[in-house]
């Protein structure tokens, strides 16, 4: 198991080395470069700022001191906003994003196993047809509609009840992450219900659910110790890109609920061409996204003795 | 039982005539037993009508419906389906110039109010020692006091308000609140009133919208119908129905042909590297293991960067290009392993035994036994497609207007999602159908193409 | 013949699928007594599985439903019940093991705790105490170093000693009948002789009750004292087991028979099938179920179904050659003595 860990964190690591090249070297590929922006810069101005930048030197040394700095873990000096330091920017934001997406998932892994294990055992009956019309839904409408339509009824319930129930946006209590992490994970909990339901079916027609009933296990033990533990396994191996889909998915709420995460920091770093920003964030976020898969997978380890004991 | 009933001949032997080893079921090829099968799954089969409907809707509906999708109607600004298109000829416009005697009669319009102009009065208060602030909304005041948007601050002398501001033929609250002399609001201080604005014309637009004729004498009170626009009009006054129609172009464009190539290249990566084996096989894997790693969307945003837009274009191709670079690992993966798993099947070494050459073999029998499963990704790698679209239009980073795309629509939609909703409506809901119709005809689609994924759901 | 300990009579069992209802199992009865060994044989899909399940209470209510019939445990009828004189059934009972055992345990558990699970809730042991006697029952089914066996999971184990790692689970709660559903269709035939020997042992040792299910005749030579055949969801012939080889009744256990290879030497070696296949049992034959395939068919088998003949002790079928009235000799099938319809 240690050794499995050991590998999966080598090639995770070459996995980030490879973004951060893919990065640095699209970026690159942009027509125009950083410094061509609105103002015109004088021939002075200019050399002195790609000095400082680092961009008069030759592209190749240029990356070696990229890939330097970001194994020493500094991300550079934003290009828009004078003087700030991407890893402070980061620093700043990320944690909101983190937040919001962790929550997220938590409520979207939760949601899908319980309703995925319901809808398989009340299968073709009411509950079962309700839940998966609603799955069907939920997989359907975009994020961003969903965003929408969750603040209006917010609004909505606001007004009703006469008073400010939740916050219809921004950040820091936890009243303002009820309903944007409920948001932000329903598309991947509708994806994990599917999932969870298809799998959960599979387990409940399996000789070994019935050998459990043939040793006179009673119904609500055959349902945590046989059925369920197995029927997570596959949600559990797909946790790791859900991670993926929600933090990107995580910009539209962010933009909606005006929240300052670092997704919304993104989009705007983008609009503006801040390309250190830009950089630092794809890689950092990439390099996440690929521990996070890592990590659900050594956790899947720990539940499967499959893949623990080989 | 008694043995009397009994025929005499009971135990007569009889010869078995059935035919027992008779095949009853004439037989069917792989594609029509799939057709079959699909034939009989109504969920997909209606999803399929519903694509069917979609196409038509995207490629014959602008033949159909020739409005240009982007001329504004500026007399029809954000208006929802079915609002009235009438417009009442009225006199060109007289400035005012109100005397003290209007007062006494509470809050109210002095003229009925139009979208040429609102004209308010009210009593003097005598709490207004600062004067009085004048607001203008479109939902009754709630709870939260929100008188809406701030127009004028008048002086204690001043108790009447003429509004000229962007007005829409819709209802309106105004509010009149009192200030003190400090210039704060008296909240137990505050008249509001509604008013119903219709819309008007003055003969000289009514000449330049070609209703009236230039050496016509104007009639005043004329009631005129304005355009139609079946499902109203967006903040601009561009046709809804055309926007749509047109944006289905792109959205549907994106959906179809991004898939399409990517999967094509999938297809050839992951042969190429299931043929060839050993080595080639692991480097080939090992590099589109990198490519799933990436992380997509910040990858897409980062290619239309890249790949950046020049004057004029669209950002149609930019997009395809990226999605095509991003998404080709997962059918290369899949298509590589069936390659694998179909070489080492019987039927293969049959064939091969039989004298089949290479050709004969990938075309006979490695294709169509991956068609299938190649079909099933394209169908639900469009859903996706037609997803990211809409979510990099919505953050901006999709097309360019004004090209119109249902992303780009949704993302001028949800601006004004409180008062105008049917802008962010329709498209929205295009989108969740399309992408609806897609899934259950992939779910479909799977299971018919492959008997084993029958049980699941 | 001692007083059986389980007896089933008359039971039918019927499914709702989306072609119709199928008639599974059409009034089947057998009994069997303590330290005896009753097999149950005949084709796929004949109902023998569904019979036992149907005892054990594990076929799924809906589609299934038991529509008639009764088996007697202690003077109690068990169908659709949990306990029988405060003793529960399943597992506790009766135990049963499976046909595959690659894929009957639980691939998530450990083998120690899925036989632990047994005793902790039929005998309300302690988890320690269950484990330790979950070790003592792997040494019981001779399975080579328990205590680290026991900590293992069922992808360790070989098919073979996943049977044995069943069995021990089946007889952990010392159950007076074992049912066994094909057990050694799944392993390669050394280790099939192994798992019966095991069965066997046991057997002698606890004066347990074997219900056999299989369509291997080599098995039933073996194992059996008594045996069952059953076609169609019906019972055709039930005898001992010398009477079904020797001295069988019916036209179907003789084709059973002739389908069985045999190392006699002089006899032609070549087998003979049995043509065509069982009837739909969405609509069963008004008849005799094995009319169409039957040899010997006559006019009286296409529509009146066969009373049962007795053709001696705990021998009997039901087949028309057997009527008083019948004149015609079928050679290798002995007239029955007397009927009982």
């Amino acid at each position: 198991m240690l050794k499995y860990a050991f590998k999966r964190i080598v090639q995770g690591l070459i996995t980030v080395w490879f973004i951060a090249t893919a990065t640095f070297f699209a970026m690159h590929a942009v027509p125009g470069d950083p410094l061509s922006g609105d103002k015109a810069l004088s021939d002075k101005t200019r050399a002195n700022l790609e000095a400082k930048y680092g961009l008069d030197k030759p592209l190749m040394t240029q990356y070696g001191i990229y890939l330097a700095n970001i194994a020493k873990g500094d991300f550079g000096i934003s290009f828009t906003q004078e003087n700030r330091k991407v890893n402070d920017i980061i620093r700043e934001h990320f944690p909101v994003s983190a937040t919001l997406g962790i929550l997220a998932i938590l409520f979207a892994g939760a949601g899908g196993i319980l309703w995925g294990a319901l809808t398989a055992l009340y299968r073709n009956r009411l509950p079962d047809t309700i839940i998966m019309f609603l799955v069907i839904l939920g997989i359907s409408v975009p994020s961003f509609v969903v965003a929408a339509i969750g603040q209006l009824s917010l609004v909505n319930i606001n007004d009703l009840a006469g008073v400010s129930l939740l916050p219809i946006g921004g950040w820091g209590t936890v009243w303002h992450m009820i309903v944007p992490s409920m948001v932000l994970g329903l598309g991947t909990m509708a994806y994990l219900t599917r999932l969870m339901r298809s799998s959960m079916l599979e387990i409940i027609s399996s000789d070994f659910v019935r050998t459990a009933k043939a040793k006179g296990v009673p119904p609500t033990q055959i349902f945590t110790r046989h059925q369920l533990r197995n029927a997570i396994l596959p949600v559990i191996t797909v946790l790791g890109p859900s991670i993926a889909g929600i933090t990107t998915g995580g910009f539209v709420v962010e933009i909606i609920f005006a929240i300052p995460g670092l997704g919304r920091y993104f989009v705007q770093a983008v609009q503006q061409l801040d390309y250190t920003v830009i950089m630092g964030t794809t890689v950092f976020f990439g390099a996440f996204l690929v521990f996070m898969v890592i990590l659900v997978d050594i956790i899947y380890g720990y539940v499967d003795p499959r893949v623990r004991l080989e | 039982m008694t043995d009397q009933s009994l025929a005499p001949d009971a135990f007569k032997r009889i010869e078995q005539t059935a035919q027992i080893h008779g095949i009853s079921r004439p037989s069917l090829s792989y594609w029509q037993d799939a057709w079959i099968r699909l034939k009989a799954n109504r969920r997909a089969l209606y999803s399929l009508y519903l694509v069917v409907g979609l196409l038509l809707f995207t490629f014959l509906g602008p033949l159909i419906w020739q409005i240009d999708p982007s001329v504004q109607d500026v007399d029809q600004i954000s208006q929802p389906p079915f609002a009235s298109r009438t417009v009442q000829l009225v006199p060109e416009y007289q400035p005012w110039y109100p005397s003290d005697e209007l007062s006494g009669t509470g809050l109210n319009f002095v003229a009925p109010p139009t979208t040429q102009y609102v004209r308010l009065t009210w009593d003097k208060n005598p709490a207004a020692t600062g004067g009085y602030r004048v607001y203008r909304n479109l939902f009754p005041i709630g709870v939260e006091r929100a008188y809406g948007l701030p127009l004028k601050e008048t002086g204690v002398a001043e108790n009447f308000f003429e509004d000229r501001l962007d007005l829409k033929p819709r209802n309106y609250f105004y509010s009149i609140v009192a200030l003190d002399d400090d210039g704060n609001e008296l909240h137990d201080q505050v008249e509001t009133i509604e008013g119903e604005v219709i819309r008007v014309m003055a003969p000289r637009e009514a000449i330049s919208r070609g209703m009236l004729d230039a050496d016509e004498a104007p009639v005043f009170g004329t009631q005129y119908t304005l355009p139609l626009h079946p499902l109203g009009t967006d903040y601009l006054g561009r046709d809804m129905l055309a926007r749509l129609m047109h944006g289905a172009r792109v959205s549907l464009f994106i959906g179809f042909f991004a898939p399409f190539i990517f999967v094509l290249v999938g297809v050839a990566y992951g042969s190429v590297a299931g043929f060839l084996g050993g080595m080639t096989d692991q480097a080939l894997m090992r590099f589109a293991d990198f490519v799933v790693a990436l992380p997509f969307l910040l990858f897409m945003i980062l290619f239309k960067v890249v790949f950046a837009i020049g004057p004029g274009e669209s950002g149609i191709m930019p997009m395809l290009l990226a999605m095509v670079l991003l998404l080709w690992p997962a059918t290369a993966r899949l298509v590589r392993g069936q390659i694998l798993q179909i070489r080492e099947e019987g039927y293969i070494s049959a064939s091969r035994l039989l004298g089949a050459k290479t050709n004969y073999l990938v075309l006979r029998h490695m294709i169509p036994n991956t068609m299938g499963v190649i079909l099933v990704t394209i169908t639900f790698a469009v859903p996706s497609a037609i997803f990211t679209e809409a979510f990099l239009s919505f953050i901006g980073m999709g097309v360019a207007p004004p090209t119109p795309s249902w992303g780009s629509m949704c993302n001028e939609g949800i601006k004004t999602m409180l008062t105008t909703p049917h802008e962010l409506i329709f498209p929205a809901l295009l989108i969740s159908v399309t992408v609806l119709a897609f899934n259950l005809l992939g779910d479909g689609l799977r299971d018919a193409l492959d008997a084993r994924m029958r049980n699941r759901e | 013949m001692s007083e059986p300990i389980l007896s089933v009579s008359d039971l039918a069992v019927e499914f709702d699928t989306y072609g119709g209802t199928v008639q599974a199992v059409r009034g089947v009865s057998f009994d069997v007594a303590p330290g005896k060994t009753l097999a149950i044989v005949g084709e796929s899909g004949c109902g023998k599985s569904v019979t036992v399940q149907s005892i054990m209470g594990l076929i799924p209510i809906p589609p299934g439903r038991i529509t008639a019939g009764t088996a007697m445990m202690n003077g109690v009828n068990i169908i659709g019940r949990k306990t029988v004189n405060g003793e529960d059934i399943r597992g506790g009972q009766i135990g049963m093991i499976f046909q595959d055992p690659m894929t009957s345990l639980n691939p998530t558990m450990n083998i120690g705790n899925q036989i632990a699970e047994t005793l902790i809730v039929h005998r309300g042991y302690s988890k320690r105490k269950a484990f330790n006697r979950a070790i003592e029952l792997l040494d019981l089914t001779k399975i080579p170093e328990p205590e680290k066996r026991a900590k293992q999971y069922p992808f360790e184990f070989s098919g073979g000693m996943l049977q044995r790692a069943m069995i021990a689970m089946a007889i952990a709660c010392e159950p007076q009948v074992l049912i066994a559903d094909e057990p050694t269709t799944a392993l390669d035939v050394t280790i099939q002789a192994q798992i019966l020997d095991l069965l066997a042992d046991l057997q002698r040792e606890t004066n347990m009750a074997i219900i056999l299910i299989t369509h291997d005749l080599g098995v039933v030579a073996r194992m059996a004292d008594e045996v069952l055949v059953m076609y169609a969801g019906q019972m055709v012939e039930h005898g001992g087991v010398d009477d079904i080889f020797y001295n069988s009744g019916h036209p179907y256990t003789m084709g059973l028979r002739a389908a069985m290879p045999t190392n006699q030497p002089g006899i032609d070696a070549r087998l003979t099938p049995i043509d065509g296949s069982p009837p739909d049992l969405f609509h069963p034959p008004a008849g005799c179920g094995y009319c169409a395939r039957c040899p010997h068919a006559m006019q009286i088998c296409v529509d009146n179904p066969p009373p049962t003949y007795t053709l001696g002790e705990r021998h009997e079928t039901r087949c028309w050659l057997h009527h008083p009235d019948n004149n015609t000799q079928v050679e290798g099938i002995n007239k029955a003595v007397g009927s009982s319809p």
